[in-house]
């Protein structure tokens, strides 16, 4: 199942994100590359594997930055995430181009923080060829060197797509399913009735 | 939405800001029978719309800016009722060592015990406040108390300001059964009970001034769903009390043209946290039971204690928050979060030494630059530590400190390793505060301050401040109390004015 377009108020949540990603070191990260001519037009094709399904029509992201974003989601939260959002049972990246298309103002920024991590390559990021090309180890390194640069802008960056990808993942009921929380009011299971209970319930053991 | 022409075009009172500054302002002038109006950039919501999601939640109650310099992510409550809707509920008188600071540093005699307590003592008993039991401490609690007890460490439970609570765990997301005294439930029904009217989706863009009086507000209807401004009113009102927080208060003075000598928007200072997560062989469901309850007193330096100046307090264990607090990425993270009911969490709140600036840009949108010392940096590496060593000493299975690049502890040993450690503020995975204070603040003269002892604004009769902004510096707690307090205060102080206008 495909994850529901972003509502009114994610899309709010994703545009206070943004902005706590603070757009100008986005912009600042972009602006180098731009000035090094590192980043093409980003026009290019996705990978056939991160392409967006076919009943999805994007209204902000190009099917490159939206592949970006999946890519980068599925290797910042490990396995089980990176299989739902392989399938699209959750789709963090189709939540955010919903957000963006309401938000015009910050699609350049976010489109050009994805640029920079899909086509810089080496001195700017630990790469040679786009993100999505890359095998996942090779993506993995890529994601480490940008967590611990020395540079605040790749940690920003790095902070940035991780917000991103956590916000517009575990907003979803199926990723929340991942990680044993039975949801609001103990989901209305009685395995989360009894949770509620045993939250309460100490001495431990 | 109401049209801005179905508003009165003057009124008495106006009110920015419906959270704890601003609320008990409103109900408090419209008690003593002035033509209130209680204006709200948020939407306005109720329980019944409160849903526990925490997306969904999160992304329509809180508003987020980041503070240049540092990285932190600040946050506050953008609905009616303000932060006291999505804050924990936490109640602490103001601590005898920082009215005393206030008085004898800042000049403020107001602050005097006997002066400002009865304040505090009605503060209390309107938001409920009241004793923590032990049947409103969760296992994510007890946690921090079974680890604090071990190492002999001063702790108690919080107060907080509840009727009926059934432990949901949804403080943070609006309660949804109304338990938690925010002030959505509390001043601002007492405000329309008394004739006040509350309009939300309305961001006040400035003041207007004529021959050194305040004569207005100009503000901008916004969209509700896609807050994009609709239209623009301006309402008359001989006295406008600013209480839209400290990211939006002293924003607006700017706006208004009023800088105070360069005063307005310096000497912000927030409450830095960092959240530190354990993992236990026992479930702990930190995601149920109030969402925090319990305090680590013994590092704090208010309230008698002699410590370095940080809290720790244990803080919920939510899917988002927590993944956002991890450090690291990929297949641990992924582990980690794999083993949500097993994990506990806690915080440290530092009482900053370090103090920022807030300034507008060409277009009036307001930035934040807060550099934290290096001072405030040890004593947030020695409070992620101190929270390490309780959770090791409550029978954690591993911690993970909030900082990128660095592995889980799983003993003493390993933590004593990290006692020398350089905290760097860009390394952290989670750096933020929810606290926040300054920007527009009280003082004896307007060299120091940009308003006086009564919350008016230097050199403009009938402008006021009444929220965080005005204080002079943080609190060392939880300041929900401090602030409604301050708010009762500024109230009586306008009502002592001449009712005809604020000559």
């Amino acid at each position: 199942m495909n994850s529901p377009p972003a509502t009114p108020a994610m899309e709010r949540a994703l545009r206070e994100a943004a902005a706590g990603l603070d757009r100008r070191s986005f912009l600042r990260v972009a602006g180098a590359a731009a000035a090094l001519g590192l980043l093409p037009s980003g026009c290019g094709r996705a990978p056939e594997t991160l392409a967006p399904p076919p009943d999805v029509t994007l209204a902000a992201l190009t099917p490159r930055t939206y592949a970006v974003l999946n890519a980068a989601a599925m290797r910042l939260l490990g396995p089980p995430a990176a299989a739902l959002v392989a399938d699209h049972r959750v789709d963090p990246a189709r939540t955010t181009d919903a957000w963006l298309a309401r938000v015009p103002e910050l699609r350049a920024p976010v489109q050009q923080a994805l640029l920079v991590l899909e086509l810089a390559p080496w001195p700017l990021l630990a790469k040679l060829r786009p993100f999505t090309a890359l095998d996942p180890a090779a993506q993995d390194a890529v994601l480490d060197d940008l967590m611990r640069s020395r540079l605040e802008l790749k940690r920003a960056l790095f902070k940035g797509v991780k917000g991103f990808a956590c916000l517009s993942f575990y907003a979803a009921p199926e990723a929340r399913a991942l990680t044993g929380y039975p949801g609001p009011f103990g989901g209305g299971t009685n395995a989360g009735r009894a949770a509620m209970a045993e939250a309460m319930r100490y001495p431990l053991g | 939405m109401a049209p801005a022409a179905s508003l009165p075009p003057r009124v008495d009172a106006i009110v920015v800001g419906s959270g704890a500054g601003g609320a008990p302002v409103a109900a408090r002038l419209a008690e003593a029978g002035l033509e209130v109006l209680l204006l709200e950039a948020g939407p306005r919501l109720s329980s019944s719309d409160f849903t526990g999601d925490e997306g969904a939640m999160t992304a329509q109650l809180y508003t987020l800016r980041l503070a240049g310099g540092s990285g932190l992510n600040l946050y506050a409550g953008t609905c009616v009722g303000g932060s006291t809707v999505i804050n924990d509920a936490l109640c602490f008188r103001t601590p005898p060592e920082i009215l005393d600071a206030w008085r004898r540093e800042g000049g403020l005699e107001p602050f005097r015990e006997d002066a400002f307590g009865p304040f505090l003592d009605r503060a209390w008993a309107d938001l409920g406040a009241a004793p923590t039991d032990r049947g409103h401490l969760n296992r994510n609690a007890h946690v921090l108390e079974s680890g604090a007890a071990r190492l002999g460490w001063k702790a108690h439970a919080m107060a907080r300001n509840v009727r009926g609570c059934t432990n949901l765990g949804l403080c943070n997301f609006g309660c949804p059964t109304g338990a938690k005294q925010s002030t959505l439930v509390t001043y601002v029904p007492r405000a329309e009970r008394a004739g006040a009217r509350v309009v939300p989706d309305t961001r006040v863009h400035h003041v207007w001034l004529e021959a050194g009086r305040v004569r207005g507000v100009q503000a901008h209807r916004l969209d509700p769903v896609t807050r994009a401004p609709l239209e623009t009113l301006r309402v008359e009102a001989p006295r406008v009390v600013l209480a839209a927080g400290v990211l939006e208060t002293p924003a607006i003075l700017l706006r208004s043209g009023i800088t105070g000598d360069g005063v307005v928007g310096k000497d912000l200072q927030f409450h830095t946290s960092l959240h530190v997560t354990g993992r236990f062989a026992e479930p702990i469901h930190g995601y149920y039971g109030p969402t925090m309850a319990y305090a680590v007193t013994q590092f704090s330096d208010v309230n008698g204690n002699g410590g370095p100046g940080f809290m720790l307090e244990n803080v919920a264990v939510h899917p988002i928050a927590t993944a956002s607090a991890l450090p690291g990425f990929g297949e641990a993270h992924g582990r980690a979060m794999a083993e949500l009911p097993h994990l506990a969490r806690a915080l440290v709140v530092l009482r900053d030494r370090s103090r920022g600036i807030l300034g507008v840009d060409d277009q009036g949108r307001p930035g934040v630059r807060y550099l934290l010392d290096a001072y405030d940096r040890r004593r947030l590496r020695d409070g992620i530590l101190a929270i390490a060593r309780a959770f090791l000493a409550a029978g954690a299975l591993e911690v993970w400190l909030p900082l990128n690049g660095v592995l889980p502890i799983r003993s003493e040993r390993e933590l004593e390793g990290l006692a020398q450690l350089l905290f760097e503020p860009s390394a952290a995975s989670l750096l933020y505060a929810v606290h926040l204070f300054g920007g527009a603040s009280m003082a004896s003269s307007s060299l120091r301050g940009s308003c006086d002892e009564t919350g008016q604004v230097f050199d403009v009769q009938g402008l006021f401040v009444s929220d965080a902004s005005s204080l002079p510096s943080n609190t060392g707690v939880n300041p929900q109390i401090t602030i409604v307090a301050n708010a009762l205060r500024v109230a009586e102080g306008i009502l002592a004015q001449p009712r005809g206008g604020t000559a």
